[in-house]
């Protein structure tokens, strides 16, 4: 194995309420591809921003080349030859497949672009690469794999040292993978260091060298890809973390009724035949990593996105969800995961969003009666313990712990039956959560039933009677709390894809 | 000034309100002290009241519009659109002076109806929508009249009478019209479910949306009642001035939304103000009738108005900015 050319050592970095990285280590060397796993939230991308100099870090140091570095932004990180090849793809679909690799830092006659010069020296990269791409093709042309290529293509021609790979097999096929594994091993060959972040199992045995492991902002530790199994990697995912009283037992009874019935589902990439259950006071879990296709399968059960075909029984009776309001005439009410985007009208007032969903309750013939429509959204503020200084406050004024409450309450107002938490406690503080939480498990002892999806396992263990795990737009499991462990679902959650 | 702002009475009307009541008085001051006294005569004022009423139900119309986060371009070509194709067919055709009256109406709500159905169902940018049916509005209107220009009836004549919905002898009957009409669309927008409807999906239409609300049905909804406004504002272009030529009517789009922007309707969506539309409407047309009244030409009151939608809103955008 080559030197060492990039070390973080100890690196600190904290925003408002979060610790994100805790004193985190990172050693690449030249010529191998250095694996970087961990859960949701462990830290990964972050630890990247700051070495790219996208976030400056609070404390540690950073030594590339031997020198200490600190980058003030992805451009200095670039010419230094640190460049990362991103998950989504940057790339300007109208413009060539050589004006793309080349823009910003154009070849020049005089005033005039050189786009023979430019298709010349996009047909040498690819050549030392070994890929087939017409650089006067435009790159919406291309398949997402070929795009792909390019933007590989692209970080190697600023000559980079270090190429950082954020999930990049998240778009393509199997043969397109294969095609890139090629290419990464020929970089190899030429002694670039790779540091290579994914949640396919698979893929990490078959192109790393070594795995760092990361959790909760801190750095776990580092194997040998060869001498490890799949399990020692999850083992060190999950820790051994203690969580807060986790459900032990399914608070539903075996004979309740089904309220919810979800048959082959399909909607996308993201939604590939989902079938499920629903009971009566049931929180049902939905577990996965990020990508997983979980907030696609309920956009697409809630009739917010179109699905392709699937089946939707709702008491035993089939019906047509073709629009957000089939769904909620149905009875369905969905918090979204984006609040501000999809859940709430932060200009408007508390007592204007609850009632939002049930308008028709609060006319008195052709006017609304605001009255009315503030005695109820009181009760809800009172009920929910929402802190506002009145219910004709914006939304806009309140914390994000809050508005969820004002998003709650529009559906209780709804006497929605089943109800969907999209991660329903993100960017809310550690108080707030508990209360979201108890209020979760009222609403299910009342006889509501619940879709939580969530990607904090803490969540997920604490809340659910059940768990469906999926991945990569498919259910790849479904598990009773009485087996759930951390374990089990973070399986699930990577399997293997065939 | 805080304590002002934070007086009870002076909240419930609104600081900024106040502030244009304020401007709106100073220039008819102003200007009554620029022409020698000659704007405070009663003739001076029924002009500056004749400018009012079209501009004013053209205004309550796209406020509407602007509050669902649209905009309409078309509205004073289809006003013209409205006039001509009706009184086209009062002369020709022998429609008599009522249904006239009722086709000014119908032609704007058909616009309405295009306009709204084209930007809520199909999708296709509000902006792009009106900008062809401007040119559409122009473009019937004279294949219509056979590009003639059309005079309705003076009062002396027996169907004059309809010239009496401006003014009745001394009485302006056309200022209490608009003024029941304004309040109706501030009881419309305030009080009644396609009111908050259309407030809420211009300040964030997927989450209205997703609370499994008809988006579609209510911002359509916005485009029929302007055009219905449109209509109806022709009525009182005609009545004051009787005639109408085709291929015009583009300068009062700028005018109608610089009367909302600054009465503090934001082109952003979401917020909009019936009161602040009036007292906006109120200013645009005493600043017109006064530029006329010092001698300048009407190309000058183009500049002004597009100088104040520029200011208006950039007053709105800065506001949000500092709100965020």
């Amino acid at each position: 194995m080559g030197d060492v050319i990039l070390t973080m050592k100890g690196i600190d970095k904290s925003f408002p309420g979060v610790h994100a990285l805790d004193h985190v280590d990172l050693e690449v060397r030249k010529g191998e591809v250095l694996a970087l796993m961990g859960e949701n939230g462990a830290g990964k991308s972050t630890l990247m921003k700051v070495l790219t100099g996208i976030y400056k870090k609070d404390s540690g140091t950073i030594t590339y080349e031997g020198k200490e570095v600190e980058f003030k932004n992805t451009r200095e990180a670039q010419d230094a030859g640190i460049v990362i090849v991103h998950q989504e793809l940057n790339m300007l679909g109208h413009l060539t497949v050589a004006q793309n690799l080349f823009i910003g830092r154009e070849f020049k006659n005089g005033i005039k672009i050189d786009d023979k010069k430019m298709n010349e020296e996009a047909k040498k990269l690819f050549d030392k690469l070994n890929v087939d791409i017409d650089p006067t093709e435009t790159m919406a042309k291309l398949t997402v794999g070929k795009q792909q290529m390019c933007e590989i293509a692209k970080a190697v021609s600023f000559d980079a040292k270090v190429i950082i790979f954020d999930e990049p097999s998240a778009a393509l096929t199997e043969a397109e993978i294969e095609e890139m594994f090629k290419i990464i091993r020929d970089l190899k060959k030429k002694g670039i260091a790779m540091v290579y972040i994914s949640h396919r199992m698979d893929e990490i045995k078959v192109i790393t060298d070594r795995v760092t492991v990361m959790r909760d902002g801190t750095y776990v530790g580092t194997l040998i890809t060869n001498d490890c199994t799949k399990e020692d990697i999850i083992n060190m995912m999950v820790g051994r973390v203690i969580y807060e009283d986790p459900k032990t037992v399914s608070a539903v009874p075996k004979d309740a009724p089904v309220v919810l019935k979800v048959e082959h589902l399909n909607a996308g990439k993201m939604v590939q035949d989902v079938s499920f259950e629903l009971r009566k006071g049931e929180i049902l879990g939905f577990s996965g990593l990020m990508g997983a296709g979980r907030t696609e399968t309920a956009r697409a059960l809630f009739g917010a996105d179109p699905k392709e075909s699937g089946d939707i029984y709702i008491n035993g009776q089939k019906v047509t969800i073709n629009s957000p309001e089939d769904a909620v005439k149905a009875g369905i009410g969905y918090l979204s995961e984006d609040r501000k985007r999809y859940g709430i009208v932060v200009q408007k007032t508390v007592a204007e969003n609850t009632t939002m969903a049930t308008m028709h309750k609060f006319m008195k013939g052709l006017f609304i009666n605001k009255k009315k429509e503030e005695e109820v959204a009181q009760e809800y503020v009172e009920a929910l313990a929402t802190k506002t200084p009145g219910v004709d406050q914006l939304v806009v004024n309140l914390s994000g712990g809050n508005q969820q409450k004002v998003v709650i309450a529009k559906w209780l107002t709804r006497d929605c039956d089943i109800l969907i938490f999209d991660e329903p406690t993100r960017g809310i503080d550690v108080g707030a959560k508990n209360e979201i939480y108890k209020l979760m498990n009222k609403l299910a002892s009342e006889g509501k039933s619940i879709i939580m999806i969530s990607s904090e396992m803490t969540e997920i263990l604490r809340m659910s009677d059940r768990i469906v795990v999926m991945c990569e737009g498919k259910k790849t499991g479904e598990i009773g709390i009485e087996e759930a462990t951390q374990e089990n679902i973070m399986n699930l959650a990577t399997r293997e894809i065939n | 000034m805080e304590k002002f702002k934070q007086n009870a009475f002076v909240k419930k009307v609104g600081f900024n309100r106040i502030i244009l009541v304020g401007v709106m008085l100073l220039m008819y001051l102003m200007f009554g002290a620029l022409t020698g006294g000659s704007f405070f005569t009663m003739s001076r004022i029924m002009n500056i009241f004749n400018y009012v009423y079209f501009l004013g139900f053209l205004a309550l119309g796209v406020t509407f519009v602007i509050a669902t986060g649209g905009i309409d371009f078309s509205i004073g070509p289809v006003m013209f659109c409205c006039a001509l194709v009706s009184g086209y067919s009062f002369f020709t055709h022998g429609v008599p002076m009522g249904l006239a009256l009722v086709l000014c109406v119908v032609v704007g709500l058909l616009f309405g109806i295009w306009n709204g159905y084209l930007v809520a169902f199909i999708k296709i940018p509000p902006f792009i929508v009106s900008m062809a049916s401007m040119n559409m509005a122009k473009g019937i209107a004279a294949v219509f009249t056979k590009t003639q220009s059309v005079s309705w009836p003076q009062s002396s004549d027996p169907a004059g009478w309809y010239r009496n919905l401006v003014k009745l002898g001394t009485i302006p009957t056309g200022f209490i019209i608009f003024i029941v009409a304004a309040i109706i669309c501030a009881i419309i927008l305030n009080k009644t479910k396609a009111g908050r409807y259309i407030l809420c999906l211009g300040s964030n239409s997927e989450a209205v949306r997703l609370s499994g609300v008809d988006v579609k049905k209510w911002t359509m909804l916005a485009y029929v009642i302007c055009g219905i406004l449109v209509g109806i504002a022709s009525i009182f272009y005609v009545g004051a001035y009787t005639t109408v030529q085709p291929g015009y009517g583009d300068q009062y789009n700028n005018e109608a939304i610089a009367c909302c922007v600054m009465g503090g309707t934001s082109m952003a969506g979401g917020l909009a103000s019936i009161a602040g539309t009036v007292i906006g409407t109120l200013i645009i047309s005493l600043l017109q009738q006064g530029i006329l009244a010092l001698g300048f030409s009407k190309d000058y009151q183009f500049i002004i108005t597009g100088l104040i939608v520029i200011a208006a809103v950039y007053a709105d955008v800065s506001a949000r900015r500092r709100k965020n």
